[in-house]
């Protein structure tokens, strides 16, 4: 505010033709400013020394004119420091919001979720396959295995932590990964100690839920709606940072639960009244 | 003014150095000055901004947001078992019990989950269960928070017909809320927001009624 008053000032005062007065005018105004600046900012030794100019302004008049070039010198290297400075200043705080914003902020889950090296986003490579979910019945073909959207059965099956020991219809557990759960799958012939590690990150963990899955082309796969990941060996770390990023968060209907699913086992998908449970 | 002006420059040749020299004495020192403001506004900026993350809302690793977190699964829970006991279930005094938990519950996880979405979170954190109540480490049974049932009791619960079903909702139930009700004291302990603090005591005293009319019905049904 103060900065650009003093320019429209000097602006102003440029303009007329009546150079050499109005350059005498133009002289002073700056000096007094330089004696407000450096009050306000490094110590008062400019200040005396401007105040008479500031002084004779209103009283204008030619017996000034000797003096006149030292000052429009005076004044011309004011504007611009000014201006610089309140640029650089502006800057200074906007880069420094930015590198917060960088270094300390909050990356997104997406930013999360981008970041896993070998994740495959199919969120972005394949949006409509993204944006497909609707309720089929019966055998679905899936492009993905194993699958990471799409058409889906209208039950899902239960993601509160479950560890299924068998494979699971990929048709009930498309629908889980619509609900945000993240579906840990491995070939059958991982050697025991590594899935009792991974069922170490599933069981009790809601919007978890884990089964094997024959045929798979690495030991390990994970999905979350739109994401996957295959690994070799149930210690890497990557596993953790994919549920971290994705379970919840991957949701298509934030809200829903887990429970209330398929708890059966098998690759025949099943709607709730045909599952052999309760009544 | 321009007297004084031509005294001094008469007087000696110093005075005149100094209407020269102002410029370049300035510029540096207007340079330094420039670059003490950006540097402290830099520092300023880069403060606020820390500031507003963890400083108005409950930060990555605080109670609040551990309560959040585990709370959020611990009620999942409680609705997972009783919409079985909605399903399953004839006993009338049972199912209006089971319907409350699911209304309160599910509604209760959706406001923890916007605090944690209005507080810049995730959902899911870092830390084990219970890591962010006071000897919570000590409190997991097989890394289950407190009262919360086992995968065994869970298919137990679902094989369960008829009476047996109702005895052991009821059983499962009264562990839960109890489990609930501890956790819910811990983060009293240590809790400064009050919004948190509201609806955590409100947690407390629906469980406390809830586990009096648990008693009723186990006596009703000669448990």
């Amino acid at each position: 505010m103060s900065i650009s008053t003093p320019a429209g000032d000097s602006s102003r005062q440029t303009a007329p033709p009546a150079a050499k007065k109005a350059v005498a005018g133009a002289g002073r105004p700056p000096a007094a400013r330089g004696g407000a600046r450096s009050g306000g900012g490094s110590g008062g030794s400019g200040g005396s020394g401007n105040r008479p100019g500031g002084k004779g302004r209103p009283g204008g008049g030619g017996p000034r004119k000797p003096i006149k070039p030292v000052k429009v010198s005076q004044g011309r290297s004011w504007g611009p420091i000014a201006l610089f400075t309140a640029v650089g200043v502006i800057a200074a705080a906007i880069i420094g919001y930015g590198v917060y914003a960088v270094t300390v902020g909050p990356q997104t889950w997406q930013e999360k979720a981008e970041n896993i090296s070998g994740i495959s986003d199919f969120r972005t490579s394949d949006p409509k396959l993204y944006d497909t979910r609707s309720h089929k019945s019966g055998t679905i073909q899936y492009a993905q295995m194993p699958p990471v959207a799409g058409d889906h059965n209208v039950s899902w099956q239960n993601c509160m932590g479950n560890v299924y020991d068998a494979q699971i219809a990929n048709e009930n557990a498309v629908h889980s990964l619509e609900h945000g759960a993240v579906w840990v799958t491995y070939r059958p012939d991982l050697p025991k100690d590594q899935v009792d590690a991974l069922a170490g990150k599933v069981e009790g963990q809601e919007f978890t839920m884990m089964s094997p899955f024959p045929g798979l082309d690495k030991a390990i796969s994970l999905q979350a709606w739109g994401y996957q990941l295959k690994v070799d060996n149930a210690s890497d770390s990557r596993i953790d940072e994919f549920i971290r990023a994705l379970r919840v968060n991957a949701s298509q209907e934030p809200g829903v639960g887990c429970s209330g699913g398929v708890t059966a086992t098998g690759t025949t998908p099943r709607e709730l009244q045909q599952q052999p449970q309760g009544q | 003014m321009s007297t004084t002006y031509d005294a001094a420059v008469d007087a000696s040749s110093s005075p005149d150095d100094d209407e020269v020299a102002p410029p370049r004495r300035w510029r540096p020192l207007t340079l330094a000055a420039a670059v003490v403001a950006a540097v402290l506004l830099l520092t300023v900026a880069f403060g606020a901004g820390w500031f507003a993350q963890s400083r108005n809302h409950p930060g990555e690793g605080s109670v609040e947001a551990g309560f959040a977190r585990d709370m959020s699964s611990h009620h999942a829970q409680a609705v997972e078992m009783s919409m079985l006991a909605l399903n399953k279930s004839t006993q009338p005094d049972l199912r209006l019990l089971a319907g409350e938990i699911v209304q309160a519950q599910q509604a209760q996880i959706g406001m923890m989950q916007t605090w944690l979405r209005t507080w810049g979170l995730e959902p899911t954190g870092h830390e084990r269960p219970m890591a962010w109540m006071k000897d919570g480490a000590s409190l997991l049974q097989n890394g289950l928070m407190p009262g919360m049932a086992s995968p065994a009791d869970m298919t137990a619960l679902r094989d369960a017909t008829g009476p047996a079903f109702d005895r052991l909702y009821l059983r499962l139930m009264q562990q839960h809320h109890l489990g609930g009700i501890h956790m819910v004291e811990g983060l009293l302990a240590e809790n400064h927001d009050p919004d948190v603090t509201w609806l955590a005591e409100a947690m407390a005293k629906g469980q406390r009624s809830e586990l009096e009319f648990i008693q009723q019905i186990l006596t009703k049904i000669g448990a």
